[in-house]
């Protein structure tokens, strides 16, 4: 029989080895993010600023490849196949966001999506590859990978503990992951970029500052503004997609039966 | 063949992040300047510098503005313009315009199938090439999607209203049909690529070849200790130029 009709085996070794980057990755993100807050480096492009922002950078960076390389030989195909048309999503919804002059950036409905029906590791790894394909197009979102991996994190983890069986809790859970995700990603805007790269969120973090906040503390809070609020929506968006779902096709994901992702909706749905 | 595609994707990658690591630990706003103006020749001999040029404005400009408001005017406790400040946001726009124009460079001189089969035949796992693949491929498949979309519900009369009522309309008649049509195909898919082995064990022979050589292999692994021990040899050179 050819060795890809049966199951791959599956080799404690190689269990371990995953377990062991995903610990590294996480480590190195709070290890990062620890040592920014502790020293808050103050400038920003002398030596020191520039070998500080090379150093969150990389270790950002570096951490979402860990923790992709952690999930990724985990993956089924038909999370597989899902995750590009996440990807895809992302970009178009996003984009159709930005025609529309809504003043949000919903450019993670794709991710939360994959969170939902998939799991948390899928979720995370939807998060990191999204960013690293995106950054083909916009360089700047590079090191807001562990960011993202987050939020797709997030999503699984709320839709496995029950966020989505009622729609009022999604953009709950979709407020709390934003709050976590703009306090994760403010180092990476505060010290690789020096703020933000928008005009609008600059403006925020400008009055942050001229009101004597230090740089990370001006744009932490610019994030606790647009990020909640982002997210909430985001979740509920896709929650709303997840229950226009046939029954059929999203019981097809081994999360959404096992951890009954969906409650009596999908019992109704499945039905 | 053009220059640039007998390049290994990873050569033009490797390079790039050594460009982009060491300028930045340089700091210096005439390096920068040089290597802006340096990829814009490149992008220039790849018949690519208009294409460049509006995509990086697109981001740089922004930023810089951002940078201005945050560093030129706002200084820590009041809001005037200082020079430090515009020296400031000076530095690190042009810090973030490097690595805009460099990225940007590689994502357009680089062919996309040759990227593909680059990921496929390096040791990275086997799934993450389809990820790569089939996202950059699907992504012009869905907005051609998402316009038949739009010109059917224009068919249909159905007329947007402005403000964010408008926003919530388009949404559920633009975005739900994408998304249920996407998701449908995804599930059909799944089933298909598993019955031909996907992900695969063994390596599987790739048709497409991608143009390597020991020159570039030796650039490569180069770059890549460039980009590793350059910034650190620059910070503490400048940190011992700055006690003296």
């Amino acid at each position: 029989m050819s060795p890809n009709l049966i199951l791959a085996e599956e080799h404690a070794g190689s269990t371990l080895r995953r377990n062991l980057l995903a610990v590294a990755g996480t480590l190195l993100l709070v290890a990062t993010y620890a040592a920014l807050v502790i020293t808050q480096p103050t400038n920003l492009t002398d030596g020191l600023g520039q070998g500080v922002a090379l150093a969150t950078f990389a270790a950002y960076l570096l951490a979402a490849l860990l923790l992709l390389a952690a999930v990724l030989p985990d993956l089924p195909v038909s999370t597989l196949t899902l995750i590009p048309v996440a990807l895809a999503l992302n970009i178009l919804l996003g984009q159709f966001v930005g025609s529309v002059m809504v003043p949000l950036y919903l450019d993670s409905i794709g991710t939360v999506l994959v969170g939902f029906l998939a799991g948390r590791r899928a979720g995370a790894a939807t998060g990191v590859l999204g960013t690293l394909i995106w950054s083909l197009f916009a360089p700047t979102v590079l090191p807001f990978a562990a960011g993202a991996a987050l939020v797709g994190f997030l999503a699984g983890t709320a839709a496995r503990f029950g966020a989505v069986r009622r729609v009022y809790l999604a953009p709950i859970a979709g407020l709390v992951s934003g709050v976590l995700v703009g306090v994760v990603s403010a180092p990476v805007a505060a010290f690789v970029f020096g703020g933000t790269s928008g005009v609008g969120t600059g403006a925020v973090v400008a009055a942050f500052r001229s009101m004597g906040d230090s740089l990370l503390s001006a744009v932490t809070k610019q994030a606790l503004i647009s990020d909640p609020g982002d997210k909430a929506i985001v979740f509920l968006i896709a929650a709303l997609l997840v229950y226009a779902l046939p029954g059929r096709l999203s019981h097809s994901y081994e999360f959404v039966r096992r951890y009954k992702v969906l409650g009596k909706r999908g019992a109704k749905q499945s039905a | 063949m053009p220059f640039f595609q007998k390049l290994h994707p990873f050569t033009v990658l490797s390079v790039a992040i050594a460009i982009v690591a060491v300028t930045t630990a340089i700091g210096n706003v005439w390096v920068s300047l040089a290597v802006i103006v340096l990829c814009l020749a490149a992008s220039a001999f790849a018949g690519k510098i208009l294409k460049l040029v509006a995509l990086s404005a697109a981001i740089v400009l922004p930023a810089f503005a951002s940078q201005l408001l945050i560093h030129g005017l706002a200084s820590s406790g009041s809001l005037k313009l200082t020079a430090e400040g515009l020296s400031t946001a000076t530095a690190l726009g042009l810090r973030t315009a490097v690595l805009v124009v460099a990225g940007l460079l590689c994502a357009l001189i680089i062919d996309r199938h040759q990227l593909v089969a680059a990921i496929d035949l390096s040791k990275a796992p086997p799934q993450l090439g389809y990820l790569v693949a089939a996202t950059l491929f699907l992504l012009p498949q869905l907005a051609e999607r998402q316009k038949i979309i739009g010109e059917a519900q224009a068919l249909r009369h159905v007329h947007f209203r402005r403000g964010i009522v408008g926003w919530f309309q388009k949404a559920r008649m633009q975005a739900v049909p994408l998304v249920l049509s996407s998701l449908e195909e995804t599930s059909k898919r799944a089933p298909h690529l598993a019955a031909r082995g996907f992900p695969a064990n063994t390596r599987m022979s790739r048709l497409r070849t991608v143009p390597d050589s020991r020159v570039q292999r030796a650039i490569r692994v180069s770059a890549l200790v460039l980009a590793l021990i350059g910034p650190v040899l620059i910070l503490i050179g400048l940190q011992f130029g700055a006690v003296a």
